[in-house]
């Protein structure tokens, strides 16, 4: 009876541990096959959704990731301080479209084939404009010839229009295609300080007010250099074309936009909208936030288009996007770890996450797929319709000293401290000034009158 | 006797390394480097010697002059609110019998708070479209007003938030020191019939001015090196209004990534600074309680 009792016990006992080491081996995590990394990041709209799929890649993989979370320009510093030292404490950097190319044409970044040579960019993932290649021996960004691929996007970030749908319903307006469309609607609304017709960022800091008036004098002919990508450096700030652009924005700024357009950043726009103050904002896009009951007032009632377009000039978007990137400067181990984060981030099970966890995919086949259908990713078919229109911004070193320029000009514009002709005509010599001692030939065009 | 002098030295000697390792050192560093241009090429610093460019080009930029001229601004009207009403609150303070305890800590609490949260709590009030001062502005019939996004209002808003910070500082000080002050003064001063406002002006200004003396040294240092209210609030803007030196060096040096040329800015606002705060500690001294 006793030994009955005993062999039962044991039995149980035995059959507990196994019972118990099988629940462990399903509960647990997948082992780390790599070593922990840490990734250099800015905090903005979209980071929550990074966060997610990060975690997401840890629970997936056991793999470990830790985030280094900074503002914008922290970021850049923490960057260039982490890839001019012996060991980088960061082994993924990402890297704004503002100020990548002075970490590929310093020679920072390992070309990701060095690291692997089977590493591919997906053909889902978009390249940006080339922005993921570089060529040391010609100095250009390009897929082309010798161009190397360095880096992965992580996120495309570009300016969308963001409208109240339920307003245009009621008042039955269409999207507007062109500023003027969006003037008129804008008129509609404008009924400050309750409500205003647009809410634009005019914000001066280090790449704010620049990236969002790009649209403008992009889509009426103009911009801050000719054509950098062929090496024509002729300054055209102070072209007719950037004129008329800027005065489309301060046109809405001045008559159906927020009374201190000067002093809003990224978050008053976004602010303005989710509280239901604003009809229409360009933004990077932040769509979990909008629909979310506990952040928006305006759930469900937001919806998105392709920045507008001028008479005779198509809409094009500034790329603000970020890409990922190895430094040269990390141990082996910890390179193949980053990339092993870069081939999960590019799978379309990721890309779906991230779209899931409220940020902007980087994969073609997520913006088109049958997500974009739905209610809830209503913004893909925007950003899939304004990516081929997204340009690079700048492919110089020197772009944070030339948007120090931009950002105070276009600022003191906006905010009436100087006239607009004079702050782009001043933009335009201080400009000529930092191209001239960086060594570029860079021409001026003649004052505007 | 020489041994003496040798142990003077000796043990004055760990502190002069320190002092020399981490002050000088750096110095002479930032020197050398506002005479060149720094590019990095190949992961590789490439220094280029261009002799006093760095020093000529600063009259010319346009944030180096209006940093300057509003830090000026910042610093004398900040400072001066600070020290009249840190004198007077403590004033107030020691006239006080009960309760005392308390005001003492309700006025000190602004200083306990950090930067950071200081910035917030204040963006938020100062916020255009959801702040409670432009809340109460409207509930009184009148307009919101562009506290922070106006140019001739911002940089007196973001004085507003630094007196509100460090007026505590003041206070502090100049508490301490009123109840410091000899008692039997006052009496002598009672019993010879002195009004309230004789014996301010003649018996606590006097005795107190070492005490002003020294706050207003230590909070003119401090307001010089102004950052973080205006980082948070303003970003500088709009346009220059409210540029301070401390922002435009960090701009140029760390997001410009112009070493040299944030090494020769440094180095100018560290002479236009000093001599400020000398000339400005020589004036206070002059008339101070031997002039």
């Amino acid at each position: 009876m006793i030994k009955t009792h005993l062999l039962g016990e044991r039995l149980r006992f035995a059959g507990l541990l196994a019972g118990t080491a099988m629940a462990a081996a399903l509960a647990a995590p997948a082992l780390a096959e790599e070593a922990p990394i840490t990734i250099v990041i800015n905090q903005s709209p979209w980071f929550p959704g990074f966060q997610a799929v990060v975690e997401l890649y840890e629970e997936t993989t056991g793999n470990a990731v830790e985030l280094d979370v900074n503002p914008f320009a922290g970021s850049l510093e923490k960057q260039r301080t982490a890839v001019r030292t012996d060991e980088s404490p960061f082994d993924l950097l990402i890297m704004n479209a503002g100020f990548y190319v002075e970490f590929y044409k310093g020679g920072f970044m390992q070309p990701l084939q060095e690291i692997d040579p089977a590493f591919e960019l997906s053909e889902d993932i978009y390249d940006f404009d080339e922005s993921v290649c570089y060529d040391a021996t010609a100095g250009t960004v390009t897929c082309e010839g010798d161009g190397k691929l360095m880096a992965v996007p992580v996120n495309p970030n570009i300016l969308i229009l963001h409208y109240r749908a339920d307003l245009y319903e009621e008042k039955g307006l269409e999207v507007p295609k062109t500023w003027d469309e969006l003037f008129a609607n804008a008129q509609m609304f404008n009924d400050p300080p309750k409500m205003y017709g647009i809410s634009q960022r005019g914000h001066r800091g280090a790449f704010d007010v620049t990236y969002d008036v790009f649209p403008y004098i992009w889509s009426h002919g103009g911009g801050i250099f000719a054509d950098q990508k062929a090496g024509d450096y002729t300054i055209t700030i102070n072209s007719p074309e950037t004129l008329a652009g800027m005065e489309t924005y301060l046109k809405l700024a001045n008559e159906v936009g927020h009374p201190s357009t000067a002093g809003q950043t990224q978050t008053n726009v976004i602010q303005n909208m989710a509280t239901g103050k604003a009809v229409h904002i360009q933004s990077v896009l932040a769509p979990g936030l909008f629909d979310d009951p506990n952040q928006s007032a305006v759930v469900n009632k937001v919806n998105y288009a392709a920045t507008p377009a001028s008479k005779d000039f198509p809409g094009a978007t500034p790329l603000g996007h970020w890409l990922a990137g190895v430094p040269r400067n990390v141990p082996d181990d910890r390179k193949a770890a980053a990339l092993a984060f870069l081939t999960w981030f590019q799978t379309e099970e990721a890309q779906e996450a991230y779209a899931r966890a409220g940020s902007a995919p980087v994969s073609r086949a997520v913006l088109e797929g049958p997500m974009s259908e739905t209610q809830e990713f209503r913004w893909m078919k925007a950003m899939a319709d304004a990516i081929p229109t997204a340009r690079a911004t700048f492919l110089i070193p020197e772009a944070s000293q030339v948007l120090a320029v931009t950002e105070l000009r276009f600022n003191e514009a906006i905010g009436g401290q100087m006239e607009l002709k004079d702050a782009l005509n001043t933009a335009a010599k201080e400009i000529a000034r930092i191209m001239a001692d960086a060594g570029y030939d860079a021409p001026m065009l003649e004052e505007l009158k | 006797m020489k041994s003496d002098t040798f142990w003077r030295y000796a043990t004055l000697a760990p502190a002069v390394i320190l002092f020399v390792l981490l002050t000088i050192l750096p110095l002479f560093n930032l020197l050398a480097l506002s005479f060149h241009d720094v590019e990095w090429l190949n992961r590789e610093a490439v220094w280029e010697w261009v002799g006093g460019r760095n020093y000529a080009k600063l009259p010319e930029d346009t944030l180096f002059n209006a940093g300057i001229l509003n830090t000026i601004i910042f610093a004398v009207l900040a400072v001066a609110f600070q020290m009249v009403l840190g004198f007077w609150l403590a004033l107030m303070t020691t006239r006080v019998t009960r309760l005392r305890v308390f005001y003492r800590a309700v006025f000190i609490l602004p200083i306990l708070v950090p930067g950071i949260i200081i910035g917030a709590i204040w963006k938020l009030m100062y916020s255009y479209d959801f702040g409670v001062i432009n809340q109460a502005v409207v509930l009184f019939g009148g307009n919101p007003v562009d506290w922070l996004g106006n140019p001739r209002l911002a940089l007196m808003s973001v004085i507003i938030v630094d007196v509100w910070h460090w007026t505590p500082f003041c206070f502090l000080l100049m508490l301490a020191s009123l109840e410091s002050l000899p008692q039997d003064i006052f009496e002598a001063a009672e019993i010879d019939g002195a009004s309230k406002g004789q014996v301010l002006r003649y018996i606590i200004l006097p005795l107190m001015m070492p005490a002003i003396i020294v706050t207003f040294i230590f909070r003119m240092i401090l307001a010089f090196k102004v950052f973080d209210e205006i980082y948070l609030l303003t970003g500088g803007g709009p346009g220059t209004s409210t540029e301070v030196i401390s922002f435009t060096i960090y701009r140029r040096f760390f997001t410009e990534d112009q070493s040299g040329y944030g090494s020769a800015m440094s180095l100018a606002t560290i002479a236009v600074i000093a001599t400020m705060i000398i000339l400005a500690s020589r004036f206070a001294t002059k008339k101070g309680p031997d002039a």
